[in-house]
């Protein structure tokens, strides 16, 4: 009988750091057969163990395109998050799922989309930019508007670089005021603010909007203002979370539970969710 | 009882680096040859060694422990080695009530010079171990739970066995001073003096932030209660300046807290309760019915307080007359039942760090897990961190869902507290907290 | 059989016993707490009177603390290590209707779309033997939560206190009947049923509508934020997952964990989303009262009054919701 708690083994086969506190790996299944029948839909999370230390959840960060391999991007700022840090290539860390319900790529097929990120935010945001590149056929034209407190927050500015060169694709990073070095040539100023001055057109676009909460409630009344209904924006909510099955109660937000119906929600869903997240 | 063909201890020796680390050093580069059974671990002074570092090297299967650092008088950092050897006085009364083997347990002064006295005492501490054989405390049988069983002499069924005091001094006194208090709050409210009185309800504590919900107060025979738990809530110290209801004995808790730095004496409004007795076991001894530091006192004049008709620390008596073997057995069975609610922290007026020590994981001091070894880590640490500051209100006991006799670890410790330096918490303001603070005359007959 | 003297029944157990079955029931630990636990004789069998434990027989199906792997650590290689698959048989014996009721509305969260294949070994292995109530106390509302005195749901027999030192049996499913044979014994002795205390669908209602009201807030204060509820609530499930060992090995294992704790929904960043008691206060009706309904078709509490019982400080579900505007009962 599986054990709905044990964790598929995976190899390290790369660590990339990205700031003085972030750091993305990838991972790929020890066990072939589950390599090769592993799928999942990008927006979903796993449940990734460090043996010792505990389990922490990220999203998968990875195109759900990729056969070969998953990622996850992660801060160090804990105990599990810790162990991570010192993972290297040929080391084995733990993975339960995909879980969750990610986000509905198939509807969003012939619309523009918009992705409005900020800091850390951004690993759950660069799968779907992949997917999207990946099957550009089926998107409009796509922003991504990505700011960060100081150009040092910024994490896969490498791949920031490769989005803009796609075709009718737009990159607008942006720092906090202060945040700047000398030679930046970004923009300067919040997410939501830049976002405001890009004018984008966000009649027919879908957007995935995640980052700090501060961030998000700035954000809100900008896509409104620039036509957007709330139920074509979507965030991925970041929570507490255990078992990621839906049983230890732990990532309950008012009348949802966060692994099973999220972590993607629209808008018009959180609206009508009380704030308990 | 000795050890079997081949079996060797394992000994966890946790040394301060200045001096015992240093002596061991010595011991190696003068060939001074001593047992490998030793495993070192070395610490900057024994001041930082915790208890709980103590009781988890027996958790992870050391048969014997010891502690060892600079003479009094030579700790790098000064004071170090006074404050752990006030620490372990405390901590070896609460290891021998609770039944632990005494003799697995060392405490040593050893400086940088004495590589000579390192290896006699690594060699002593070996041979020793050796003959008494492998040590297992938390393998004590466990196969069910035994029904309470009041006729064998144990601490058990001490919190309900004892008969309750004659403690109505008339339901008369108790309506005048309960007519009073809501005078007195609905005063207080009124004028603005308070924004919130905490006192007793029908049913549990009450907040009352209006004068006309003063009526909400109660004052009877079942206001046992320690409400001064409530100043350490945010929520609570949110509503404002408050007025609370404190009979003597939970008086002590603020008269802690204060010394502590936990709360502003002249921030809150105490509102003293004199009391005849709650027929709760910690009344037969009490000797603070009266109110000593109240902002304002009532029910004093009436009939003068009944005087203590128990000796403060009867209650560990059955417990202290068992040997070792059979006081483990009882507190596995106690501890074996705690489900790690916390209740007895919540609950507990001076455990009132933002974040306790057991939820911390870096590291995981504690295992959070309700297994033995958890459960006994986290019962040890709690005691520990109240000798010197439990003021024995008992709501501990009353509040754990599992009917563990917790306040005979605090008693234990309040009376080594009280035997050894004559200090009782909560009752002396001007006193210095006891494991805050150290003296030269501390007694060492127990350290080598 | 339609009968069993005590005699009778606690030879039955002590049998159950030493055929190594895990049997559990009420037990006076102290003169003044009983708790359900594991029987090591069936001579601590509290037989006697109506008596509430204190806490509930949920061990049996989630235990308090239970290892769901062990792990070995070497080098850069990790071994899992399989827990064994099989469940040995549990007898509850003595649990009240509030506590059987119990076990079906915990199947549904731990078959949620994910089986949780422990739990339901567990439960597979667990046979409930009920004794109705033959009294009950203030704290008790089990007829406001659809249950009462008698309530068979979630039991596999029940028996009926004569007041006579026997008991009648009824046998109500096949496991029932293969401990007890074929009772079909009357009902006998049951207390007449408490009053219902309040609506749970207007509290259900309030939770949802008034999620923002400052009443969870001002009924709140009193709470200290303990497990005593959750713990010993009969449907209470929340659990944390914990690692525990050295760099070379340890265990995965999952404790029980409470809503009311404020480190339960810390977030890695410092927010926390219940970081006042009011909030995790209202967590709880809102958890049993309306999510659990909505999402299961059951209400997350059997109305036993464990949690009021408990709280140190005289809160728990009945005392709150009972304060709740307009929950008078239909």
């Amino acid at each position: 009988m599986p054990n709905l708690y044990k964790p598929d083994l995976m190899e390290v086969i790369g660590v990339r750091q990205h700031t003085p506190d972030v750091k993305s790996v990838s991972l790929r299944f020890q066990d072939v057969e589950r390599a090769r029948r592993f799928t999942f839909h990008v927006g979903q999370f796993g449940i990734f163990s460090a043996f010792g230390a505990g389990e922490s959840t990220f999203n998968i960060c990875s195109s759900s395109n990729w056969r070969d391999h998953i990622e996850f991007c992660f801060r160090k700022v804990g105990r599990v998050t810790e162990a991570l840090w010192r993972i290297e290539e040929g080391d084995t860390v733990g993975f339960r799922g995909p879980y969750g319900r990610g986000y509905p790529v198939e509807e969003w097929r012939g619309k523009d989309l918009i992705f409005l990120g900020g800091g850390i935010a951004m690993p759950p945001i660069r799968c779907a930019i992949w997917y999207a590149l990946e099957n550009r056929e089926d998107y409009g034209q796509i922003t991504i508007v990505y700011g960060a407190r100081t150009v040092g927050d910024l994490v896969f500015v490498d791949e920031l670089d490769e989005w803009a060169r796609h075709p009718g694709v737009r990159v607008v990073r942006c720092v906090d005021p202060g945040g700047q070095t000398p030679d930046w040539s970004g923009e300067i100023g919040f997410v939501p603010t830049v976002f405001e001055r890009s004018s984008v057109p966000a009649g027919n676009a879908v957007s995935l909007v995640i980052g700090p909460p501060i961030m998000i409630k700035n954000t809100i009344p900008v896509l409104e203002r620039m036509g957007a209904r709330m139920s074509d924006v979507y965030t991925s909510l970041e929570n507490r979370m255990k078992c990621g099955v839906g049983k230890c109660g732990r990532c309950n937000t008012g009348p949802v539970y966060v692994c099973k119906e999220g972590p993607v929600f629209t808008f018009q869903e959180l609206r009508a969710m009380p704030m308990d997240y | 009882m000795s050890g079997g063909n081949g079996f060797e201890p394992r000994i966890v020796a946790y040394v301060c680096n200045w001096c015992t680390y240093l002596g061991a050093d010595l011991a190696g580069t003068a060939r001074l040859e001593y047992p490998p059974n030793v495993r070192i671990i070395r610490l900057p002074c024994t001041g930082r060694i915790d208890t709980n570092l103590v009781v988890k090297a027996f958790e992870v299967g050391a048969d014997a422990v010891l502690v060892s650092g600079c003479h009094p008088g030579d700790c790098h950092y000064t004071a170090g080695n006074y404050h752990a050897r006030r620490r372990w006085m405390l901590f070896r009364d609460l290891l021998e009530v609770v039944g632990f083997d005494m003799r697995r347990i060392h405490f040593t002064w050893i400086s940088a010079a004495e590589g000579k006295k390192f290896q006699q005492t690594i060699t002593e501490i070996t041979e020793q171990t050796r003959a008494l054989g492998p040590y297992r405390p938390y393998e004590a049988s466990g196969a069910g739970v035994a029904a309470c069983q009041p006729a064998l002499a144990c601490g058990a069924g001490a919190f309900a066995c004892q008969p309750a005091p004659n403690g109505g001094a008339g339901a008369l006194a108790c309506q005048r001073s309960q007519t009073q208090l809501r005078e007195t709050a609905a005063r207080l409210l009124s004028e603005g003096a308070v924004k919130v009185v905490i006192g007793y309800g029908a049913r549990g504590p009450v907040f009352v932030t209006r004068p006309e919900e003063a009526a909400r107060l109660v004052w009877n025979e079942s206001c046992f209660a320690n409400l001064t738990t409530y100043l350490k809530r945010k929520e609570v110290r949110a509503l404002g300046k408050p007025a609370i209801v404190v009979k003597g004995c939970d008086e002590r808790a603020l008269v802690a807290l204060e010394k502590e730095s936990q709360v502003e004496r002249a921030e809150i409004y105490s509102i003293g309760m004199a009391c005849q007795g709650m027929g709760q076991p910690k009344c037969a001894a009490c000797d603070t019915r009266q109110p000593r530091y109240a902002d304002e006192t009532i029910g004093s004049a009436d009939a003068p307080a009944p005087p203590p008709t128990a000796d403060r620390y009867a209650a560990l008596d059955p417990l202290l007359r068992q040997p070792p073997e059979e006081r483990l057995a009882f507190w596995t069975a106690e501890f074996d039942r705690c489900l790690k609610c916390y209740a007895c922290r919540q609950v507990c007026p001076m455990c009132y760090c933002e974040r306790c020590l057991a939820d911390k994981n870096r590291p995981q001091a504690i295992d959070s897990s309700p297994t033995r070894k958890g459960n006994f880590a986290w019962h040890l640490s709690r005691a520990i961190h109240l000798a010197g500051r439990c003021v024995g209100c008992d709501e501990c006991t009353r509040g754990c869902p599992a009917g563990i006799d917790l306040r005979l670890l605090n008693l234990a410790l309040a009376e080594a507290a009280e035997t050894q330096f004559g200090y009782r918490a909560g009752m002396d303001p001007a006193s210095e907290p006891l494991m805050g603070a150290y003296s030269l005359t501390d007694k060492e007959e127990f350290i080598g | 059989m339609n009968i069993l003297t005590r005699e009778e029944l606690r030879k039955l157990v002590g049998e159950w016993i030493a055929a190594g079955k895990t049997c559990m029931g009420p037990v006076r630990v102290k003169p003044e707490t009983v708790l359900f636990a594991r029987l090591a004789k069936a001579g601590d069998l509290l037989l006697d009177g109506w008596v509430r434990p204190a806490n509930s027989i949920k061990e049996l199906l989630l235990p308090r603390h239970e290892v769901l792997y062990g792990y070995r650590i070497e080098k850069n290689r990790i071994e899992l290590v399989d827990q064994p698959e099989t469940a040995p048989g549990q007898i509850a014996i003595g649990a009240h209707p509030c506590d059987a009721a119990a076990l079906p509305i915990l199947d549904k969260v731990f078959n949620w779309d994910y089986r949780d294949e422990a739990y339901n070994r567990r439960r597979e292995a667990t046979t409930v033997i009920t004794l109705a109530c033959a009294g009950w106390d203030e704290e008790c509302f089990c007829t406001s939560v659809g249950l009462g005195p008698d309530a068979e749901r979630g039991s596999d027999a029940i028996l009926f206190d004569r007041g006579d030192g026997r008991f009648q049996v009824r046998s109500l499913t096949e496991k029932g009947r293969a401990l007890l044979g074929e009772g079909q014994g009357a009902a006998s002795g049951v207390a007449d049923p408490p009053p219902a205390r309040f609506d749970p669908a207007q509290v259900a209602s309030f939770a949802k509508e008034h999620f923002d009201d400052a009443f969870w807030k001002e009924h709140a204060l009193a709470c200290l934020g303990c497990g005593a509820c959750a713990y010993t609530c009969p449907v209470c499930h929340c659990f944390d997952i914990v690692d525990e060992g050295n760099s070379r090995e340890g265990v995965r294992a999952r404790n029980w964990d409470a809503c009311q704790f404020p480190l339960f929904t810390l977030h890695a960043s410092g927010h926390n989303p219940r970081g006042e008691q009011g909030g995790r206060q209202r967590q709880r009706v809102y958890h049993k009262f309306y999510l659990y309904p909505e999402k299961f078709g059951d209400i997350l509490c059997t109305g036993c009054g464990n949690c009021a019982r408990n709280c140190p400080v005289g809160l728990g579900v009945l005392p709150l919701v009972a304060k709740i505007p307009h929950a008078e009962p239909v």
